[in-house]
């Protein structure tokens, strides 16, 4: 295929600088198991990733967790992540965050933060989120706008809160940041015990969609609005992380190389580490990296597809998830065998009590 | 945005320091043609119409109503995209 000689380099670099948290939410993207705290990469580590990345060509680094505050070196971390050219954005709770804290990550070069919220309304945003944050993101937004960086917030929206989503969006509005993210929760990590709580109706969905049309008309030129359409009602699968092994690669806080959040859970991957390897090696030879790069995994259906380019096949973390088998078609296409299996999870709403993470 | 307006990169915006992009929030925006050389004179005090004329004397033989016509069209691609925004004007 030619694949190696063309491999470009990663565009973007997802920096879990920690898996510590103090949030516990109930759709918690992070895989299962965690990374202790005992086994997290040293500064120096991230120093020589964050060189490397810039050499081979990265272009965003996204610092992430867990809660990357919990590391007294984000400062540090900001400043070399600069240095080597890379646009630096930060995804946190907010929890924690000082102005004068706040102050010191912008000094070092922060250039864009995202907080996200759970509800407009305190009592569900608080119980979703495991703690009582609420408050404590909504205080902190003013004091954000001070500094002159880029604003996100993240609306996260599943079942229990979908149906609020006009007055979400004026929360948001309210907050006036630069953009802002509506985003379904997806179904993989801590997530997907969730998820019969969380799906939310076709009914509920169908609802959303006008609201975002119209909030985006409204917004324009103003907040940047960006939504996601909920995979588990969409006909064709999402061109997940640009494709396996294109576009990103994630650092976990044990300094393992992981093509996307959730690729822990696929059976028979070993992950490289930053330990022992240079960024470059891992992107070009680690195993992981190759088992999906390219097309020769793919089923006859995908390699006769015109969408294979746009979408790659889709989620391979979401074919096992879903089928057993990471070769799989993503079940979220008409075109594979289990694609009834979504039909009948968008039907039946079978509900469940909360499950929270520790 | 007209040729008065003065344009300012939007917080969280900037140029790669070497590379033909303009970073964003969660995104890159390839440049192309002039897109660099105008952006690199988009810092919140030179009006449109200022950039125009340091463009025309670089870029000889290109007449000024279609520098114009190019520098307005990125700024109002870029505005919409939230990427510049108009300081003054």
């Amino acid at each position: 295929m030619g694949e190696q000689e063309t491999l470009a380099g990663p565009l973007s670099l997802i920096a879990e600088v920690t898996h510590r948290c103090p949030l516990h939410c109930l759709y918690c993207s992070n895989p299962l198991e965690m990374q202790k705290a005992s086994e997290e990469l040293e500064t120096a580590d991230w120093k020589r990733v964050f060189a490397e990345a810039g050499r081979l060509g990265v272009l965003h680094l996204h610092l992430t967790g867990g809660e990357p505050l919990a590391r007294p070196d984000l400062e540090d971390l900001i400043a070399v992540g600069r240095d080597a050219g890379l646009y630096v954005n930060m995804i946190t709770s907010g929890v924690g965050l000082t102005e004068k804290r706040l102050a010191a990550l912008v000094e070092a070069g922060l250039e864009h933060l995202q907080l996200s919220f759970q509800d407009v309304d305190e009592a569900t945003a608080n119980h979703v989120a495991g703690t009582r944050a609420h408050a404590i993101k909504l205080a902190l937004v003013p004091v954000i706008r001070k500094f002159p960086l880029a604003f996100t917030v993240n609306l996260v929206v599943h079942r229990m809160n979908l149906d609020r989503l006009q007055e979400f969006l004026a929360l948001a509005e309210e907050l006036a940041p630069d953009r802002l993210e509506i985003a379904h929760v997806q179904y993989y990590g801590w997530a997907l015990k969730n998820r019969a709580l969380l799906m939310p109706t076709e009914e509920q969905v169908r609802r959303s969609l006008p609201i975002v049309e119209a909030a985006k008309a409204r917004l324009r030129g103003r907040i940047q609005l960006e939504s996601v359409f909920p995979d588990y009602y969409a006909s064709f699968p999402k061109a997940c992380v640009g494709g396996w092994g294109r576009q990103m690669i994630l650092i976990d806080p044990a300094g393992r190389a992981v093509p996307c959040h959730a690729a822990a859970v696929i059976p028979g991957l070993a992950f490289d580490n930053v330990r022992e390897h240079d960024l470059g090696w891992l992107w070009r030879e680690s195993a992981a990296f190759q088992r999906f790069r390219g097309d020769a995994w793919m089923s006859e259906t995908c390699l006769q597809c015109p969408r294979k380019e746009r979408d790659s096949g889709g989620c391979r973390c979401q074919a096992f998830l879903l089928t057993g088998d990471a070769e799989a078609i993503d079940p979220v296409c008409r075109y594979s065998p289990h694609h009834g299996m979504l039909t009948t999870l968008r039907t039946e709403q079978p509900t469940q009590l909360p499950v929270w993470r520790g | 945005m007209n040729v008065n307006s003065i344009p300012v990169l939007a917080r969280g915006c900037r140029l790669h320091a070497t590379r033909d992009v303009l970073l964003i929030p969660e995104g890159t925006l390839e440049l192309e043609g002039p897109a660099r050389d105008i952006l690199l004179r988009v810092d919140g005090s030179k009006s449109v119409g200022q950039i125009v004329a340091e463009l025309i004397e670089e870029y000889e033989g290109i007449e000024q109503s279609a520098m114009t016509t190019d520098v307005l069209e990125l700024l109002q691609t870029l505005t919409a995209r939230g990427a510049v925004r108009v300081a003054h004007g």
